[in-house]
């Protein structure tokens, strides 16, 4: 396969920088995650970042329109979606798999959501196959192959000195035509590095279809004695996509209604006007984390809403596990 | 009473946008309306006439919302959030009770008033399913609004409907909302029988008194090739729905429509989420036999 | 240290462990199979051996699943907040840290002090789990800068306690109890001078270094709110930042927005932080949380003379009590 010497990474780099606004994992204010390339930034392809790359295609806030009230009149001014050209760079095979989760959300069922369809249009994906998973990954349990991702624009190889190219769409072509008329790659008959081994262990068979018999379960009870409910997991994860539309005041008269995260582990997230709340205490908001990603989505959408990236395992504060999750319902006894 | 907001040339209908135009916009951003006409229902319950207006300050695409669809209404500034839409001929009728700040803001605007909208959102009643169907419309409070919305559509193609009856309620005289509708219009539609009970009575008031519940069991309406449709508050619901069973009907023919906090309304905000469905897209109508299949958490 | 050494304090602390673990089990049952309690909030192992996350437990034969060591790090007391309006008696272990949580919520009247049970145990400092370069095996950690600074090595109150712990509300006080070597031979307070240091740090920047470092820390913040909902001291029924009906605050996660909440959490936390460090702790992205709470806490000290919150129950907060003689003169 065509490949470029690991020392030869900046180049690469630099070459794409040319082409779009290039996202690398990288080390920004002590954490890790996925930012544009520039100058002094301190890329690092060799762990998985902590926070997901779905900001790239989904930021934490972003503008949809700005609206303007002067008496009886009002105006709203759509906001462009488009962003440009984008390349992520580096992205693992989970981080992939989540946004094919992301793209069952926002680009099917009747209707689209152009902030992120546009975003999504615009990128060029690149997948780096994982050869040292980490210590919370269990990605292989959710049905994903850490070693490439089929929907990737382009797939990298670790190839030990070298990193392998594949371009799998009309995108990936492109960007490994661009490598290659800048000179930077030549052919390797290297094979790539196997995946070690996994440190956590799960069996998610079945998983599905045995909470679909568990939504009364006293299990939820005890997991969400120890959740804080806060909204760590779910700002980390690559799949989740819960969002709330609220204004941002510019003043008495004008501002911008932003599109943001937002989570199910929050009281209000649900709460009526009327006070009515339909997940009032941390047991239902904590069921429907869960229930959502290995039940619900999956009966939407045909595939877990987890990807086994383990970054919610890595920060929850409380160690409520996805994995320990699974293990117990798999494990659970169910009346009747 | 004469229906003050029905005026639109029924001879000259305007033509309607359909779900597809409206999907081709932008779906989290409004069309700029304006609020024509506001109705006071009650203390707490105005009606408000929106129209689209276009570049030009006129009326543009007509907004057409199916009976039982939704409409996200916003008040620029203020915040937006989703009603239960009434199509009128040439415009959108959505009544809305004063519960939080956005509707007390609501309740303050005047007419002439620029809002934005958006939708139509949700699946609204299967209409083609009901058609030569006796249809049985029960509705509690601020709950008549969207069942108005099939009565105004079973009104409008009569022919297609078998007999129809209304039983409503609410707590006073006063509470009653669309009394245009209840005492003037629909009395005069033919095989149209309207039972209108309210849970204290006072000099005003000389039909029915008693809870929703009690009163249709006294009704005693024939489940035979019979459709329910049936909105009002929680606890209302819960009640009725005993009776219902006791008189025969099926859950399959008990049909209403769930309220769920929303944000998009176009299925992606995970905000109505209940099982594997979103209200504001899969929703909000549902019948009973569906919402049997459901994780009860709305 | 050589291998031999760092081998004996490892069999030495398993050891402890082991027996303070039994302790806690036998204390857990007696108080559930008695009915004393309703249920019980400890430390339990869990999926890799630097972890050990909160459970909660409420019959007998559960007791087992209890555990404690040096990564039992959870201040458990937050978690009580769900109980607040319960009229059910929980108990709940607590290390020195820890056990400043249930005065804050005692004096926060968020908790019935007689609804409580609290056990005290010995700490041997906890062990930092960022260090971990071996996940499968078990390895010598450094400690938690929180458990080198630390003045409050034993718990300040308690109605039992496991491994002949000391109650005691003396600061600086030394370890004591089954774990008090280790604790001593791992450095626990031994950086306790240190306190304030990284606030002195930042204090040194010029005001365009100050603003641009928390200017890149609030850039981070991602509004997960960890830090809230761990902290003992953060237990308003109704956040202002869970509404935004108001018109408060926005939930736009901008560096503006973020520093917003980020300050107005320090301030309301004021005079109140027991400083256990788990905001800190929790902070998926790394924020210096603490040092936020460590400069207010320097400059109520400074105002109003020194004070540590969490301590004495019967002490109220400075800024909860009105004094002639306060700083401030609008009284």
């Amino acid at each position: 396969m065509k490949a470029f010497p690991k020392d030869k990474l900046t180049a690469v780099l630099d070459t794409l920088a040319k082409q779009a606004t290039l996202w690398v994992p990288a080390i920004v204010a002590g954490v890790s995650r996925f930012a544009p390339y520039g100058p002094g930034r301190e890329v690092q392809l060799g762990a998985n970042t902590v926070m997901s790359p779905k900001e790239a295609l989904f930021p934490a806030t972003e503008k949809i329109y700005e609206y303007s009230a002067y008496g009886i009149d009002g105006e709203f001014t759509p906001v462009d979606p488009s962003v440009g050209p984008q390349i992520l760079f580096g992205l693992r095979s989970c981080d992939m798999q989540g946004i094919l989760c992301l793209d069952d959300v926002f680009l099917t069922r009747g209707y689209v959501d152009d902030y992120y369809a546009k975003k999504r249009e615009e990128a060029t994906l690149v997948t780096l196959g994982c050869v040292t998973p980490g210590p919370d990954c269990f990605c292989y349990a959710m049905g994903v192959n850490p070693a490439e991702h089929a929907a990737s624009d382009a797939q990298l190889f670790d190839l030990g000195d070298a990193y392998g190219i594949v371009a799998r769409t009309a995108k990936g072509e492109a960007l490994v035509s661009a490598l290659e008329t800048a000179g930077l790659l030549s052919e390797s008959d290297k094979a790539p590095l196997p995946t070690g081994d996994f440190v956590l262990k799960v069996d998610a068979e079945g998983i599905t279809e045995k909470l679909q018999h568990m939504f009364d379960h006293p299990l939820w009870d005890a997991f969400s004695r120890k959740c804080l409910n806060c909204g760590a997991c779910a700002y980390i994860c690559p799949t989740c996509h819960c969002f709330d539309i609220s204004d941002k005041k510019r003043n008495a008269h004008c501002g911008i209604k932003i599109k943001c995260w937002d989570t199910c582990m929050y009281s209000e997230y649900a709460l009526m006007a009327g006070g009515h709340n339909p997940r009032p205490s941390k047991k239902e908001r904590v069921r429907q984390r869960f229930m959502h990603k290995l039940r619900y989505f999956p009966e939407r959408y045909g595939k877990l809403q987890c990807t086994g990236c383990g970054r919610c395992i890595a920060k929850c504060p409380v160690n409520l596990e996805i994995t320990d999750v699974i293990q117990q319902v798999r494990e659970a006894k169910i009346d009747g | 009473m004469a229906d003050p907001t029905n005026h639109a040339n029924a001879a000259n209908p305007l033509p309607v946008a359909t779900v597809d135009d409206v999907k081709r916009i932008n779906p989290l951003v409004p069309m700029k309306a304006r609020v024509t006409r506001i109705i006071e229902e009650t203390s707490d319950v105005k009606t408000f006439c929106v129209s689209t207006i276009g570049e030009d300050g006129m009326p543009a695409a007509p907004f057409h919302t199916g009976p039982g669809q939704l409409a996200m209404l916003s008040l620029p500034g203020v915040g937006e959030a989703m009603f239960s839409a009434t199509d009128a001929p040439d415009h959108l009728q959505i009544s809305i009770k004063k519960v939080g700040l956005l509707t007390e803001q609501l309740h303050e605007i005047c007419e002439g008033q620029t809002v934005g909208i958006r939708g139509p959102y949700g699946n609204g009643f299967d209409m083609e399913a009901m058609k030569g169907k006796n249809v049985l419309f029960i509705g509690g409070g601020i709950g008549l609004a969207p069942v108005r919305s099939v009565v105004r559509y079973c009104v409008d193609h009569r022919e297609d409907y078998g007999n129809l009856h209304l039983i409503y309620g609410a707590r006073t005289y006063d509470d009653l909302v669309f009394k245009y509708d209840l005492f003037e219009t629909w009395p005069k539609v033919p095989d149209f029988k309207v039972s209108v009970t309210v849970d204290r009575g006072d000099d005003n008031w000389k039909g029915n008194v008693g809870f929703v519940p009690a009163f249709i069991e006294q009704l005693h309406p024939s489940p035979e090739n019979t459709v329910c449709i049936l909105c009002g508050p929680p606890i209302m619901i819960k009640f009725t729905l005993g009776v219902l069973d006791k008189l025969g009907f099926t859950p399959e023919n008990v049909i209403t429509t769930l309220e769920m906090r929303m944000k998009c309304g176009i299925g992606k905000c995970g905000r109505c989420n209940i099982g594997s469905c979103f209200v504001c897209l899969d929703g909000p109508v549902f019948s009973l036999a569906q919402l049997k299949l459901l994780p009860n958490e709305y | 240290m050589s291998d031999n050494m760092r081998n004996n304090v490892r069999d030495n602390m398993g050891h402890m462990n082991n027996q303070l673990t039994q302790e806690m089990r036998d204390l857990a049952r007696e108080l559930l199979a008695s009915g004393e309690v309703k249920g019980l909030f400890g430390w339990t192992k869990g999926s890799r051996w630097y972890l050990t996350p909160p459970v909660f437990i409420t019959k007998p034969e559960e007791a087992d699943r209890l555990c404690y060591d040096e990564f039992a790090v959870n201040n458990l007391t937050g978690l009580l907040l769900d109980f607040r309006d319960s009229q059910d008696k929980i108990a709940v272990f607590v290390k020195g840290c820890d056990s400043r949580g249930i005065v804050r919520l005692v004096q926060d009247n968020q908790l019935k002090r007689e609804n409580i049970v609290v056990i005290g145990v010995p700490c041997p400092g906890m062990g930092d789990k960022g260090a971990v370069t071996d996940h499968r095996q078990a390895q010598e950690l450094p400690l938690l800068a929180k458990c080198l600074e630390c003045r409050y090595p034993n718990p300040v109150l308690a109605d039992r306690t496991i491994g002949a712990v000391t109650v005691t509300t003396e600061p600086s006080a030394a370890p004591s109890g089954a774990t008090a070597e280790a604790a001593k031979g791992r450095g626990v307070g031994s950086k306790e001078a240190d306190r304030f240091a990284q606030v002195e740090a930042i204090e040194k920047m010029s005001p365009d270094e100050r603003y641009a470092f928390w200017q890149a820390q609030n850039k981070k913040c991602i509004r997960c709110y960890a830090c809230r909902n761990i902290c003992p001291a953060c237990n308003c029924r109704e956040c202002i930042f869970d509404s935004d009906k108001k018109n408060w605050v926005n939930k736009a996660a901008t560096p503006t927005d973020n520093a917003f909440f980020g300050i107005t959490r320090a301030m309301h936390v004021a005079g109140r932080c027991v400083e256990c460090g788990e905001c800190e702790r929790v902070c998926p992205m790394d924020i210096p949380i603490m040092a936020m709470n460590r400069k207010l806490i320097g400059d109520l000290n400074e105002l109003f003379g020194p004070y540590d919150a969490g301590v004495k129950a019967d002490e109220k907060p400075p800024l909860g009590a009105f004094k002639l003689d306060d700083p401030e003169e609008f009284m």
